[in-house]
């Protein structure tokens, strides 16, 4: 027997997951989180998940792991001593930044700092014009000085970005080289072979933090390759990225700012797949829990990724009112909306007298009120307990026992007295205002960036997703709605369902109808050639390469490129000009106008290296034909705007339902860790591998 | 409120209501092409109820705060609301008629259901050039007539498609016409945007739903406002500064700013301030009411919205025929500088009654570059426009923040590869200015410098800013930032510039813009010695300059702090 072992660690838990590689078999555990040393968790989680389940060390044939540890020595300023060498006269670039305040009418704002203090900022004589072109030779007597402060300050890595070196990287080579011979133990990343495009502030702030990240990650990955080795760990190692592929620890080491958002790329990559066995290729994901929701577009079964992204910046919820609080990196990350609304996000009365919820929010940490643990602010779970669409005797398996006395009485003290409401408006009004939240988020994601939500399947999980999901899909005329068993795991279970990826990017910035087409084509075949090699190097057989050729576009004159594959990887007139006109098509579909007439502009060169893994087949089970009362295991009485009031329905136990069961709303459907909301109008129907359909009345 | 449910579709309709103006915001700056509008996101977008009050606004930029609610109304009136029918767009900028200066051009749009005017939609975007006496419009003249084309309310767009004698038109007058051409299109897909989004909402709520929440809105955030305002100190303040000169003569432009708050709202009343000039100084009534909505947004819970039921409290005393209420003919293309520096002069009155909020003098200035000529590598005539960033001022518990926008303008940088790539000039030097912070308890922040080198071809160069002759002021015993420099050919002959003005220049030569810092906050000699020396560990002080400004001693050698010596320092 065969398996594959994925560990994701989060805030608070960290989740292992295990699946049987013939049978599709899932198997979850959870313990809890530790931050001071997270290897300690990984360890014991997948020494548990394996004893538990009787699997010996030698039979998990990969382990992929998720996490935050990248995340997290940038946040809390745990990453090493790292020295900056720029151009001169660009010594700080860094400081400057954007020039900009991350919020408009704060008079005691504070701009991010520096990931590098000024006095390890160091400028040397050298100069490139924007082709490349040498106009200033480098003094390498300055670089081998700037080395030598840089040893007495004994920093710990170097980062290099040269102006306009995407177009010409032979300057940072020969600083790179002096370096190396000057300070051979200390890491080096040199923008050009971080992030070779254009934009220095941005490609100088991927490659400092790349450097910046390499001696922490790269101490962790070592901690945790020899413990796992000890354990009798045969398995290939694997990191999931920000970008939702995966890559080994050896490529982890040498380029960490793409794993810089491993953690939450994993619901998403789920939901794809899910998607593509349930042939849904477009679908929207939506992962509620404890303190956020986060949303993603899928179109065509791939995740739609951004590298406009900023590390350690405040959770945004419009467009970029927080812009310039984290630090920029230009690596693909997967576009996701988070917003401040989750279960435990508290409502309160502002002083205009308006009912609000969030962002602030009650998190694991007291918890809800009705959680017993000392919170005392009315939550979303408290109101959603209140209007009966939590039970109180069927959370968490009956594990927890919801007080809904004391959410009841929270929710009038702290709303409804001040409001002058019935306890059960103010409820209603609480989810209803979270849901509000979410549908704009769900809005953010489709309707802004040019896609029709009612052509999109909505994939709801996280422990929170599935209670609201059937409402937000009938806001957002959205036809199907999935649940995934267990939906508060699915998330961990993308770190097995995904593939090797590396991505490679340089700048060359010039009009599609002057291309020197075969020196385009030649770019893209050495890019080719790097990604084939890396993936060799992971031991990935040649037929299993997929390489992508991708284009980023813009009207000559533009500012914004829109990501475009080329239909064949051949650059000919032929593809070029299909290439202008899918450019065309998503620009109207982005910004709702186009201009075939205007000139369009090659900016970047893009190359998707993908190595494919083998996916689990999703686990069926057969109906033994069982009748639906069977699954039956209580009456509840739930709120419903629709129906006036509450109404008595059907609460059923999902683990006794089975494929073709089909449920009418209003019903609930419980399970461990999460329960299922069905709305009047509404039918749910259990398919072949366990996952809730529900298709709204309208679009059935 | 009208009953219980419609308290919950309020704050959802609320919501909405925003995020169709933050959706045209998006729309505008993904599809434009100037760099001032994409990168830098110098434009606002706002919705306004069939009574042309704001209800609804999305900013790249605050000093856009009043600009459209003084503009939008004025402009509709003018132009005839039973003229304006589906599908059709007024366009504008004419800074007597409620606008501000001619870059900043605004597209109207009516929202329609079933036939009848529901609002409007309006979106205002800083082009980079609009004709006139100098590329990128900008520069030191005597009248409006000389700074652009005066675009009086026009319709633009009818039923939906562009009017294309009255574009043609416009773009004749024009230097970066296919830049512009491309932002004026991005502007009606924006209006495009936010149309579609209102009709969305009426369709799902219904109208009588909307209007009801629109009024309960304005409500709503006068209730939520009138209640911040009672947490501020009633009374009367007053301050006075200068805009050091006006590109023609070297006589202060004088502002007084007496800022009264009482149950009623907050009265600004600039009426000491000087007459206009015929020279680049005047600022606009809905500029300087910006300043003012400014002000008071930055004073009251961030959370409060903006909209007719914020501006309800503001009111503007600005005698017309002032540089803070200019009329025709005064030029207006500086006036941005007038009314930045106003923000401060407001600020520093109440630093009296508000010590803990009001930050010392800070950069106050746009700073504005404008240049352009014929782009040697394509033939074709380009314009170029940024603003550059300086010194914040200290606050009364953290540091002015280092090279940083100020006030309304929060404009971002262009990447240098970025302007290198499109404009035919070599930025030469992009860094701090050293020991240019106001010294204080709480120091400034450093200024900034920028040099723009044009090797290969003559360009006609405008410098448009200020802080030339005193840099911004220091609070409580902190003092002043080092004013700001522009300077002629650094490495040769190096020949101070004024603020104001526009130079041919000759193939090879080099301008240099170095921005003042941010005044300082407190007794320099009651900074913490430990913040000094790590000032001076980073190269932004220097160990001499901390002896004296600061008295504090830091060894030259390890560049640690002399505590011994600090003492000593300081007790004498």
């Amino acid at each position: 027997m065969a398996y594959r072992l994925g560990i994701d660690i989060g805030g608070t838990f960290t989740d292992a997951t295990l699946i049987n590689e013939a049978t599709g078999e899932i198997r979850i555990d959870k313990v809890p989180s530790t931050p001071r040393d997270h290897s300690q968790a990984l360890l014991e989680a997948a020494h548990r998940i394996l004893t538990e389940n009787g699997v010996e060390p030698a039979q998990v044939t990969y382990l992929v792991h998720g996490t935050t540890v990248a995340t997290n020595a940038i946040i809390e300023g745990t990453i090493a001593r790292t020295g900056f060498v720029t151009t001169e006269g660009f010594r700080d670039l860094l400081e400057i930044a954007r020039q900009i305040r991350p919020s408009l009418y704060d008079l005691q704002f504070e701009k991010p700092r520096p990931l590098v203090p000024r006095y390890l900022c160091f400028g040397v004589p050298e100069r490139l014009d924007d082709r490349g072109k040498v106009v200033t030779p480098l003094d390498e007597g300055a670089v081998a000085r700037v080395a030598r402060r840089l040893a007495e300050e004994e920093v710990e890595s170097i980062a290099v970005c040269l102006l306009h070196a995407y177009a010409n990287p032979e300057h940072e080579q020969r600083v790179g080289k002096i370096m190396r011979e000057a300070l051979p133990q200390v890491p080096l990343s040199l923008s050009s072979e971080v992030a070779p495009e254009f934009r220095e502030y941005f490609r100088a702030s991927t490659t400092v933090i790349n450097a910046a990240i390499q001696p922490v990650v790269a101490r962790y990955l070592q901690r945790i390759e020899s413990q796992l080795r000890k354990e009798g760990l045969e398995a290939e190692l694997l990191l999931m990225q920000s970008s939702g592929g995966v890559f080994t620890f050896a490529e982890g080491r040498r380029r960490p700012v793409f794993m810089v958002e491993s953690g939450p790329a994993a619901g998403v990559i789920s939901a794809a797949y899910l998607g593509k066995e349930l042939n849904f290729p477009d679908l929207i994901s939506f992962d509620m829990g404890g303190t956020t929701a986060k949303v993603g577009l899928i179109q065509d079964g791939t995740p739609k990724i951004t590298k406009d992204y900023e590390v350690g910046a405040s959770a945004q919820a419009g467009t970029g009112a927080q812009r310039g609080s984290g630090y920029p990196i230009r690596t693909p990350v997967i576009d996701l909306v988070e917003i401040g609304a989750g279960g435990g996000s508290i409502a309160w009365v502002d002083s205009g007298g308006i009912l609000r919820v969030g962002p602030r929010s009650a998190g694991a940490e007291p918890g809800p009120v009705c959680y017993r643990q000392g919170g005392s602010e009315p939550t979303v779970t408290d109101a959603n307990l209140v209007l009966g669409r939590l039970q109180p005797d069927h959370f968490l398996g009956g594990r927890l026992t919801l007080d809904v006395e004391a959410a009841r009485r929270a929710i009038k003290e702290k709303c409804a007295d001040i409001l002058g409401m019935e306890v059960v408006e103010a409820a209603h009004g609480m989810v209803e205002i979270a849901n509000a939240a979410m549908v704009n988020a769900l809005r953010l994601v489709s309707v802004q960036r040019g896609y029709d939500p009612r052509r999109f399947a909505l994939v709801a999980f996280g422990g929170a997703g599935p209670v609201h999901a059937n409402r937000l899909a009938a806001e957002m005329e959205m036809p199907t709605t999935i649940i995934p068993p267990s939906p508060g795991t699915t998330s961990a279970l993308g770190l097995l369902v995904t593939d090797l990826k590396h991505e490679y990017t340089t700048t060359l910035i010039e009009r599609l109808d002057r291309l020197d087409l075969a020196a385009v084509e030649a770019t893209y075949r050495g890019l080719e050639t790097q990604g084939r090699e890396t993936l060799a190097r992971e031991g990935v057989p040649e037929p299993d390469i997929g390489c992508v050729w991708q284009a980023e576009l813009r009207y000559v004159g533009q500012s914004y490129e829109l990501n475009i594959p080329w239909a064949e990887n051949r650059i000919d007139s032929a593809t070029v000009r299909q290439a202008a006109e899918r450019f065309h098509l998503e620009h109207d579909r982005a910004n709702g106008f186009s201009a075939p007439e205007e000139p369009v502009e090659l900016v970047n060169l893009r190359l998707v290296a993908v190595g494919r893994i083998r996916k689990p087949a999703l686990r069926q089970r057969k109906a033994v034909g069982r009748d639906l009362s069977s699954a039956l295991a209580a009456t509840a009485s739930v709120y419903f705007e629709e129906s006036g009031g509450y109404v008595c329905c059907p609460l059923y136990d999902r683990y006794r339902l089975e494929p073709g069961h089909r449920m009418e709303g209003p019903a609930v459907v419980v399970e461990l860790d999460s329960t299922t909301v069905i709305h009047p109008g509404c039918l749910a129907e259990v398919d072949r591998h366990e996952n809730l359909i529900l298709r709204n009345r309208a679009s059935r | 409120m009208s009953s219980q449910l419609d308290s919950i579709q309020f704050e959802v309709i609320r919501s909405a209501l925003v995020e169709a103006t933050e959706e045209m915001a998006v729309s505008l700056r993904r599809s434009a092409y100037s760099t001032n509008i994409k990168t830098r996101a110098d434009f606002s977008c706002a919705y306004f109820d069939r009574e042309l009050r704001p209800i609804a606004q999305a900013f790249g930029q605050a000093v856009h705060l009043g600009s459209l609610v003084e503009l939008v109304p004025r402009a509709v009136r003018a132009y005839g609301l039973e003229k304006l029918g589906e599908g059709d767009a007024i366009l504008t900028n004419d800074p007597y008629s409620g606008g501000v200066h001619l870059n900043d051009v605004t597209l109207i749009s009516p929202v329609h259901v079933r036939g009848e005017c529901f609002g409007y939609v309006a979106n205002l975007a800083h082009h980079v050039d609009v004709g006139g006496g100098a590329p990128a419009s900008i520069g030191a003249f005597r009248e409006v007539f000389q700074e652009g084309i005066i675009i009086p309310p026009v319709r633009l767009v009818r039923g939906g498609e562009v009017v294309e004698d009255l574009f043609a038109l416009v773009m004749a007058q024009i230097r970066s016409s296919y830049e512009t051409a491309g932002d004026f299109r991005a502007q009606m897909a924006a209006n495009v945007t936010g149309v579609r989004r209102l009709k969305d909402l009426l369709t799902r709520w219904g109208a009588e739903t909307v209007r009801t929440c629109q009024e309960e809105l304005l409500d709503y955030t006068e209730r939520r406002a009138r209640g911040e305002l009672a947490r501020l100190p009633r009374g009367e303040f007053a301050a006075e500064g200068v805009v050091d000169n006006d590109g023609f003569t070297d006589r202060p432009v004088r502002l007084a700013a007496r800022v009264v708050i009482d149950e009623r709202g907050v009265l600004f009343d600039l009426s000491g301030s000087d007459p206009q000039r015929p020279a680049p100084v005047n600022s606009t009534y809905a500029m300087t009411y910006s300043a003012c909505a400014y002000v008071l947004k930055c004073l009251i819970d961030p959370d409060v919205p903006v909209n007719h039921g914020f501006y309800r409290l503001v009111s503007l005393a600005a005698p017309a025929g002032t540089v803070v209420h200019a009329r025709p003919p005064a030029p207006v293309v500086g006036g941005w500088e007038t009314q930045t520096r106003l923000t401060d002069v407001m600020l520093k009155a109440l630093a009296p009654a508000l010590p803990e909020r009001v930050p010392a003098g800070t950069k106050a200035m746009q700073c504005q570059v404008g240049f352009g000529g014929t782009d040697p590598r394509t033939g074709e005539l380009y314009a170029f426009y940024e603003a550059i960033a300086g010194g914040y001022g200290g606050r009364a518990s953290r540091d002015g923040p280092d090279a940083v926008q100020a006030h309304g303008q929060n404009t971002e940088n262009a990447p240098v590869e970025e302007i290198e790539i499109n404009y035919p000039v070599r930025i030469g030097r992009y860094e701090l200015v050293e020991e240019s912070e106001g010294a204080g308890r709480q120091r400034g922040g450093l200024g900034l410098r920028r040099d723009y080198c044009f090797p290969d071809h003559a360009v006609s160069f405008t410098i448009l800013a200020d802080r030339d002759r005193w840099g911004p002021w220091g609070l409580f015993g902190g003092l002043p930032g080092r004013k700001a420099s522009y300077v002629l050919n650094p490495q040769g002959a190096a020949a101070r510039l004024g603020s104001k003005l526009t130079l041919q220049l000759r193939p090879g030569d080099v301008v240099s813009y170095r921005t003042c810092g941010g005044g300082g906050y407190g007794d320099p000699h009651q900074r913490d010695p430990e913040a000094v020396a790590a000032d001076v560990r980073e190269g932004k002080v220097g160990p001499e300059r901390a002896r004296r400004i600061y008295r504090v001693a830091i060894d030259p050698v390890t560049l640690r702090l002399d505590e011994e010596r600090t003492r000593e320092l300081r007790r004498g």
